[in-house]
């Protein structure tokens, strides 16, 4: 009975099976975001520039939405079975949604990467936030739905397993892992209900023809309405393995289970309330709206703050289990050895930087300074594409030996390759930070502009233009060495113990806090509350304005078969 | 203090940030840094580190644990 997979040898295939979506899409997504790089930047350019918005809806999807979420789906499930210590209710269920988000990532996947191949009538390049009036194949939507649900029902399964257990447990305390599976879930659902109105109601009868018009406003606020709580989607996943399995790697143990649970309580409360901070230039949002989004957004802050002290705390306690002494030399205390302890140490402060530049994003006033600049995917490469990226990979080091019984093919490889995506996040991040306040747009194969230049505040555009494209390229090489590292890991022979899978209980305890938190029934009703006040006047003046179904016709992106369908419609458009 | 590998190779990468963001630094108070400013600073602290290192390392046949 050594590890998870001869415990528990069905639900480690089920986590197994999301793995392996995760980390193809990461794989092609990482391809992209070189080709990307090098064609922005001028060093590299193997298409042609029309292609850029296939291969950029491609890297968005790919690694923003089916990357991190089949990730999650994996972890949760993990989570869940190891933390309640039972296996989960119906492994056929478990199957059932794995088969549907695979479906339904693969139908997107094709109608996305089909316009590539000018012989196939069909693309979607809408780029992962699908704005509307932009049109791609019904496909891509009908994947979308197909995604969603299937996660709808992941959610349905952790919760079953939950309700197994309350049944032989009826007085503990839900342990602290699936106190977090569930608190994110109920978060999930109440954020998907944007998306999924969006494209069920909306976009798919659209893209098929049946309705003529769209509201584009309404169906971008719909969508904001799920984008932003996505991006805590992204992130849970890796604060439950920074709060409850980097203090371990660290020598040590998590510094207090109650703030953790104050912590995802919070997130649940203050996550989707604010979608409309993406949209401070969006005309038609009354800006009295904007200004409660951007308050609850600096809320938002204190739960991530919360964070980083109690993670710090653990740490900090680990190394000094170790020997560690000083104010500063405990640092080298700790176990910079193993790459699953270094990449997550890595990502936490990488996502102190991304906070910063969030806060600037998040302000009102200065976000007209970086909105839809370069700034922004700075931002975001550091935080999805960094904080999340790099702790889904350093805990797979930890994870993926559990689930196949073998041991990590190389450790030494694993570190520089954690290392490796940070010194390629610091070259790229920096320089598209710099770029975006020089005024660079970013969603543009070819940012110049005639008789213009940008001018810089310090260096010159070739610096930046360099950082972009050595940074991505260090940063496809780390996730091929990364892959490359799973991939040998997974031919090894399995062995009793490949890894030390034990968790130790936290220094203060479950026992410690209020059980109001696992109170899931009033948190929930708490944040339908604030969504209600955040989103329904804001929502009847969008629909009071142009109506529900709008009054502007699509402009389908599949150009090659549509172009003077799109020509056509152009006009009407801009009018 | 003994440095381990891993601790040098994760200190070399926190240099790097440190390296480039010198001149945003210095550009507060006015000053203007080229680039190869931060080149130099970086080969410099990266020499510094080497010396260090060798000089805090242990015997060879130590190292391994
Ligand atoms: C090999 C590593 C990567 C490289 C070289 C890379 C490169 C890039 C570049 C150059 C852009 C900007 C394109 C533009 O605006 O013109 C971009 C956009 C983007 N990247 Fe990455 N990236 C990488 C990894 C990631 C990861 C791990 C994630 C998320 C988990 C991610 C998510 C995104 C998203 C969501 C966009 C915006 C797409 C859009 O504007 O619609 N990237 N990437
Ligand atoms: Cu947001």
């Amino acid at each position: 009975m050594a590890t998870f997979v001869d415990r528990y040898p069905e639900e480690a295939s089920v986590v197994k099976a999301t793995l392996v979506v995760s980390f193809l899409s990461l794989g092609i997504g990482a391809l992209f975001g070189l080709v990307q790089a090098l064609h922005r930047t001028g060093y590299l350019r193997i298409l042609d520039s029309v292609d850029y918005y296939t291969v950029l809806t491609g890297h968005g999807v790919l690694l923003a939405l089916v990357f991190t979420i089949f990730f999650l789906m994996g972890l949760f499930t993990w989570a869940v079975v190891q933390s309640l210590e039972r296996p989960l209710p119906d492994i056929r269920l478990s199957w059932a949604w794995v088969g549907l988000t695979t479906t339904g990532a693969v139908f997107a996947a094709v109608a996305i990467l089909a316009g590539l191949v000018p012989s196939i009538d069909m693309s979607a390049d809408v780029l992962y936030t699908f704005y509307a009036p932009l049109m791609g194949h019904p496909l891509f939507y009908i994947g979308l739905a197909m995604f969603i649900v299937g996660t709808w029902l992941a959610g349905a399964d952790w919760f079953l397993a939950y309700r197994d257990w309350r049944g032989d447990n009826p007085d503990e305390r839900i342990p602290l892992q699936t106190f977090m599976v569930l608190t994110t879930m109920l978060m999930w659902y109440l954020a998907t209900l944007g998306v999924a109105v969006s494209t069920v109601f909306f976009l798919i009868p659209w893209s098929f023809g049946w309705v003529e018009t769209v509201n584009p406003l309404l169906t971008r606020t719909l969508f904001w309405f799920f984008g932003h709580p996505v991006v805590y989607f992204w992130l849970m996943p890796a604060y439950m393995l920074w709060y409850t399995v980097l203090p371990k790697l660290a020598g040590g143990r998590l510094f207090s289970d109650p703030l953790a649970r104050v912590v995802f309580v919070l997130f649940l409360l203050l996550s989707t309330p604010v979608g409309i901070h993406h949209q401070y230039l969006d005309p038609g949002i009354a800006e009295g709206f904007k200004f409660i989004a951007m308050t609850n957004t600096m809320f938002l802050l204190l739960p991530s703050l919360l964070t980083a002290f109690t993670v710090v705390a653990s740490i900090e306690h680990g190394a000094r289990q170790r020997g560690g002494e000083g104010y500063i030399k405990w640092l080298g205390a700790l176990p910079w050895r193993d790459p699953a302890f270094t990449g997550m140490a890595l990502a936490g402060a990488m996502f102190a930087a991304g906070g910063f530049s969030g806060m600037i994003n998040a302000g009102m006033n200065i976000n007209y300074l970086i909105h839809n600049t370069l700034w922004v995917p700075g931002h975001f490469h550091l935080t999805v594409g960094t904080a999340v990226a790099l702790t889904m990979m350093a805990g797979s080091y930890w994870l993926v030996p559990q689930l196949t019984g073998k041991r990590l093919y190389s450790r030494p490889i694993g570190l520089l390759q954690v290392v490796l995506w940070f010194v390629g996040m610091v070259l790229m991040s920096n320089a598209m930070h710099r770029g975006g306040l020089a005024g660079i747009p970013r969603r543009t194969a070819e940012p110049q502009y005639q008789n213009f230049e940008f001018s810089t505040m310090l260096g010159s555009v070739e610096e930046i233009q360099a950082g972009i494209a050595l940074g991505g390229t260090l940063l496809f090489v780390s996730a091929v060495l990364f892959l490359f590292n799973i991939l040998l890991s997974s031919i090894e022979d399995p062995i009793e113990n490949p890894v030390d899978d034990s968790l130790p209980a936290p220094l203060s305890g479950a026992s410690g806090s209020p059980v109001v938190l696992d109170n899931l029934r009033l948190w929930t009703a708490i944040a339908v509350v604030l969504v209600i006040l955040a989103y329904t006047l804001p929502l009847a003046g969008i629909v009071g304005d142009a109506g529900v179904w709008g009054d502007v016709p699509g402009v389908p992106v599949w150009v090659s078969g549509n172009l003077d369908a799109a020509l056509a419609a152009l006009p009407e458009v801009i009018a | 203090m003994r440095m381990t590998r891993a601790g040098l190779l994760v200190l070399v990468a926190f240099s790097i940030p440190v390296a480039i963001e010198l001149r945003v630094l210095f550009g507060f108070f006015g000053v203007k840094l080229p680039l190869t400013a931060s080149i130099v600073f970086e080969a410099v602290f990266l020499l510094l580190i080497a010396v260090f290192y060798n000089v805090s390392a242990e015997p060879k046949s130590a190292t391994k644990n």
